[in-house]
């Protein structure tokens, strides 16, 4: 039994939508149900607030965004702020990459290899093992260019090869780095395709549309 | 390929009881846990959504609200004392978000339209489909702490005292906003009229 008894049916009435939510405390819903038992208003109040919850919840949810998109733009941001941090990544503060993620840098940096070639910006090569043990080239890219235009993308799960190396090679875009643990990359645009008037605003926008990218954003200069 | 990681951590928890959601921002707060954030995040996605719908938030906006709200939780997670419920600490981030962008008006109500009572068909044989249409008329005549008051209630299943630290009044306002949304419900709604008795 609870101390405290109000008993009142003012107290009572504000405490019914919580009667009909099963979430009022057992102190007061022991006196508020003593109440309700013997107050034909209580009851009727009751019933009127538990058609009301019935018909909140029958009220279909709007249609919703794309979860899994809405992340992947979070995770962007999230990795976009990160990197710009002081680099202490690794240490306290910094991502922590599973081991998923690092297979992803694997594969993502032989896709750098196979979509671009070194002859593009005169790259210096670098030799590196993967964790399977397998020798892949990845590549350096001259200062001047990482100042160039660019757009941060993430690329869809299922998206080949080929098609990123199409989307790509049609936009006049060269990756400089990533892939971060979600998969986001930055890519330059060539001098050609700033010549001919594309800008980061443009080719986000063009390959924002484009079914094997999830992820689309100029970087700011 | 690239997003592999991502798509593989299998969100969904819509109903991951307290303790199991405090472990997940344990674990981001410890390890920055990308697995743990993915699943919180998913367990969160739908009822934020339709709350921020409910606060007359943009379908568009939804988003960027829920995102900022995440990002708090990715950036503080640490910072979280337990004082209160998860979910109390999390929706109420994103409330607060939620009405500082609409305050800013960089978030745009959805309409001010008066609700359209010729809309609602009079031929209609689906009574639980009237009640609703009549119910959705109601919830737009509400100010917006009422709504939220009443939706953190019925549909999210808060107590009063969860409701109060949510939306950062104290107690006996949100009784007092339910009293009124209560009041306000019963003129437009057919169906509670005449439900209650006489006072005792």
């Amino acid at each position: 039994m609870s101390a405290r008894i109000p008993d009142t049916h003012a107290e009572a009435w504000a405490l019914l939508p919580w009667l009909a939510n099963g979430r009022l405390p057992a102190s007061d819903r022991e006196w508020v149900e003593a109440h309700v038992a013997q107050c034909a208003e209580c009851r009727g109040e009751l019933e009127a607030q538990r058609k009301v919850a019935t018909q909140i919840n029958l009220d279909p949810s709007p249609a919703g965004n794309d979860e899994q998109r809405s992340f992947n733009k979070l995770w962007a941001r999230i990795e976009a702020s990160e990197s710009a941090a002081p680099s202490a990544s690794g240490a306290a503060g910094g991502f922590v990459a599973s081991r998923s993620s690092r297979t992803v840098r694997w594969l993502a940096a032989a896709v750098v290899v196979q979509g671009f070639g070194l002859a593009l910006f005169g790259f210096n090569a670098l030799r590196t093992n993967t964790p399977t043990g397998e020798i892949i080239t990845v590549a350096e890219v001259p200062a001047q260019r990482l100042n160039a235009p660019a757009v941060r993308l993430v690329f869809a799960p299922e998206a080949s090869v080929a098609a990123i190396n199409t989307l790509l090679t049609h936009q006049g875009l060269s990756i400089v780095a990533g892939p971060g643990t979600s998969g986001n990359f930055t890519a330059v645009l060539s001098a050609d395709a700033v010549a001919s008037g594309a800008s980061a605003d443009s080719v986000a926008a063009v390959i924002s549309r484009d079914p094997n990218v999830t992820f689309a954003q100029p970087v700011a200069r | 390929m690239a997003l592999k990681s991502v798509e593989s951590l299998t969100p969904r928890a819509a109903s991951t009881p307290d303790a199991s959601e405090r472990e997940l921002l344990e674990r981001i707060a410890r390890s920055k846990d990308q697995a743990a954030f993915r699943t919180l995040y998913g367990s969160y996605y739908q009822r934020l959504s339709r709350l921020l719908a409910r606060m007359s938030v943009r379908r568009e906006d939804i988003e960027e609200v829920i995102n900022d709200t995440f990002w708090v939780v990715w950036t503080k997670a640490g910072e979280f004392r337990g004082a209160s419920q998860l979910s109390t600490w999390i929706i109420g981030i994103a409330y607060r978000r939620a009405l500082n962008a609409l305050r800013r008006a960089k978030i745009r109500p959805v309409s001010d339209e008066p609700f359209d009572e010729d809309s609602i068909s009079v031929m209609s044989t689906d009574a639980a489909e009237t009640d609703g249409q009549w119910l959705a008329l109601g919830l737009t005549r509400l100010p917006v702490e009422q709504r939220m008051a009443l939706e953190l209630t019925y549909t999210l299943g808060h107590s009063c005292e969860e409701v109060a630290a949510i939306l950062d009044c104290p107690v006996n306002t949100v009784k007092t906003r339910l009293f009124r949304a209560r009041e306000t419900l019963k003129q437009v709604l057919p169906a509670l009229a005449g439900m209650s008795g006489e006072k005792s």
